[in-house]
């Protein structure tokens, strides 16, 4: 069933069109990374979900939030989350929980839960503008799931954090896929890879590639080849892809990279080829090519 | 009304921890109390420069209790209403510009409930200075020189009371549609400015201006008696904050946030 | 100094006390503030020895919101 169902969605900003007509769902439980280059709408995209900004055209529709606020099925947390820094942490997070509807009791216990959870229970009673910045976000993160939405969104959580901060960050939204669904922005394909299943990759304002992250590699990952003479790299190289002439041939420095269709045929191919003319070969690795470069390829487009 | 209270609640506490509590009521009882004073010593206060030249004779006319009483509440209309200007032009514009707005009102937060729990702490720390302020220098007046009957002063309180609250009322509606504080007080003074001027002189015209609410109460506190526009403005003040009060409202909620 | 000696001080006293009291709240809020809207030390001045105004122009422009 799904939580949010988002259906031709577009933002224009004077006359730029940030959003080109998004169309997707989200499911109840899932974890899902929305991938994208600075400047591929992400932001924007979140701004829209969390009812901050409005769509030129276009509808988001919540499971439930017809009839109810859809503010309580969701938690946001902006890219740089401000707070009142005069509040102490505790003070703030059972002020966010009674705005959710929360009553005070279970607004206390619950804030006293997540400061556990997140791991900020020392700081608890101290002025919100002596946190650090992981703190913060930690805190943020905790403000958002105060009434357990049914969907959190998170606006790159650990870009602006130090390595040290990005990894607790990581490991508490491991432990919170267990509670909601999760929707979180990044431009770092390994902070998606690392906590999510499912990615929605968005370039220039639109949706170019969406699914599992397992899907995805089937899909796109092509066996790769790479080999490198004594001397000569190149020469040889072009006389063994008269070989193969389906496949794909790059020099890279020193060394040339084949993408092969058959990865069996390739090598059995190549190898009989190199033994036979007794040739040089120092190097002869068979890998698969990364997400990353997939991605890479569909930005530079 | 539970979420409401929580709003309002937030926001005595805010103005408790940053001190508007003490240095509100304390500005305005400077700027009051300020005036019968130096009404009282003015005679010394010359001498003490120095005096007089020779031979010059400048008869002093001892002002009378109500020009005094008067004087202070003019000051109300100009620094009191600047400080009203300066303390309010932030108080949803700036959380709006600093981003807390965002956090906030994401949460399930009827917009209606956090305009008026924002206009409600304002009006209530704003007329508390001005009573206690005003109060205090209706007792000076007393002290220095004569009492003023304090039906008289409740009279005078009330009624440019309400000229301070459509001031209140309409800094909370520039800051429901503008993110810089700052360009909310400039607005918001230029139109208190130019509201004040055209019916001080087009007061033929402008008979039931809000503006002149505080001319009728200075003018009453001197001696004479309310005119018959009386009413009519402060109805006319009462429409304006009420509509004032929703516009914001119904601007706040269509606003984009972030 | 007839001036001064013809001021009834119990009436000018409480002014003093609240122009005293400003000062006071003003420098203790500026020493806990994390930070001001400029040096700290300027605002201190501003306080002390610009009479009358100092604490409120602090209190409305000094604090960062």
């Amino acid at each position: 069933m799904p939580v949010v169902s988002i259906t031709n969605l577009k933002k224009r900003f004077q006359d730029q069109e940030v959003i080109k007509g998004l169309d997707f769902q989200l499911s109840e439980g899932k974890c899902i990374a929305l991938l994208g280059a600075n400047g591929a709408g992400k932001t924007t995209t979140l701004k829209m979900l969390a009812g901050l900004m409005k769509p030129d055209s276009g509808s988001i529709v919540f499971e439930g939030g017809e009839k109810a606020d859809f503010r309580r099925l969701i938690g946001y947390l902006p890219q740089f989350p401000v707070f009142y820094e005069w509040m102490t942490g505790k003070e703030f997070l059972e002020y966010a929980g009674r705005l959710a509807g929360l009553p005070k009791a279970t607004a206390r216990n619950r804030a006293e839960e997540l400061f556990e959870l997140t791991g900020i229970s020392d700081a608890k009673n101290r002025r919100i503008g002596k946190y650090s910045g992981g703190m913060k976000q930690r805190l943020g993160i905790a403000q958002a799931i105060i009434h357990r939405p049914k969907l959190v969104m998170l606006d790159e959580p650990v870009s602006a954090l130090d390595p040290f901060g990005r990894r607790e960050v990581l490991e508490l939204m491991d432990k919170l896929k267990k509670e909601t669904a999760i929707l979180f922005s990044t431009h770092i394909l390994n902070d998606a890879e690392e906590i999510c299943d499912e990615i929605l990759f968005l370039h220039n304002g639109e949706l170019v590639e969406s699914g599992t992250l397992a899907g995805l590699r089937t899909k796109h990952q092509q066996a790769k080849i790479d080999l490198a003479f004594k001397e000569n790299t190149l020469q040889y190289a072009e006389e063994l892809s008269l070989l193969q002439p389906f496949s794909s041939m790059k020099l890279d420095g020193e060394y040339a990279s084949f993408l092969v269709e058959d990865i069996e045929y390739a090598r059995e191919l190549f190898l009989t080829e190199i033994m036979k003319r007794n040739l040089p070969l120092v190097k002869f690795e068979i890998s698969r090519t990364r997400l990353e470069d997939v991605f890479m390829k569909v930005v530079q487009k | 009304m539970n979420q409401w209270m929580t709003l309002f609640k937030k926001e005595m506490l805010e103005m408790s921890r940053n001190f508007k509590w003490i240095w509100v009521p304390l500005t305005f009882i400077m700027i009051a109390v300020k005036e019968p004073l130096t009404l009282y010593y003015m005679p010394q206060i010359i001498d003490s420069l120095g005096g007089l030249p020779e031979g010059a004779v400048i008869e002093l006319p001892v002002p009378s209790a109500g020009e005094a009483l008067a004087a202070s509440l003019s000051q109300f209309n100009t620094f009191g209403v600047l400080i009203i200007v300066l303390i309010t032009m932030g108080t949803i514009a700036g959380e709006r510009k600093s981003g807390v707005a965002g956090l906030i009102l994401v949460k399930p937060v009827s917009y209606a409930w956090f305009v008026t729990a924002k206009w409600a702490s304002s009006m209530i720390l704003i007329w508390f200075s001005y009573f206690l302020s005003y109060f205090l220098s209706w007792y000076y007046v007393g002290v220095l020189f004569k009492f003023i009957s304090f039906t008289d002063f409740l009279q005078s309180f009330f009624v440019n009371g309400i000229w301070l609250t459509l001031i209140i009322t309409v800094v909370i509606l520039f800051n429901t549609f503008m993110k810089s504080p700052g360009a909310v007080g400039f607005i918001s003074i230029g139109i208190i400015v130019i509201l004040s001027l055209l019916s001080s002189s087009l007061p033929h015209l402008l008979e039931w201006s809000p503006a002149l609410l505080s001319a009728y109460a200075n003018a009453f506190i001197m001696g004479s008696n309310f005119p018959d526009e009386l009413l009519p403005s402060i109805i006319v003040s009462v429409f304006m904050i009420t509509l004032s009060l929703l516009a914001s409202i119904a601007i706040f909620k269509r606003r984009e946030l972030a | 100094m007839e001036f001064i000696e013809s001021i009834n001080w119990a009436i000018l006293a409480p002014i003093v006390i609240i122009q005293l009291i400003l000062m006071a709240v003003a420098i203790i809020d500026l020493v806990k503030i994390e930070k001001a809207n400029g040096p700290k030390w300027v605002w201190a001045l501003v306080i002390i020895f610009i009479n009358l105004l100092g604490p409120i122009i602090y209190f409305i422009f000094g604090r960062r919101s």
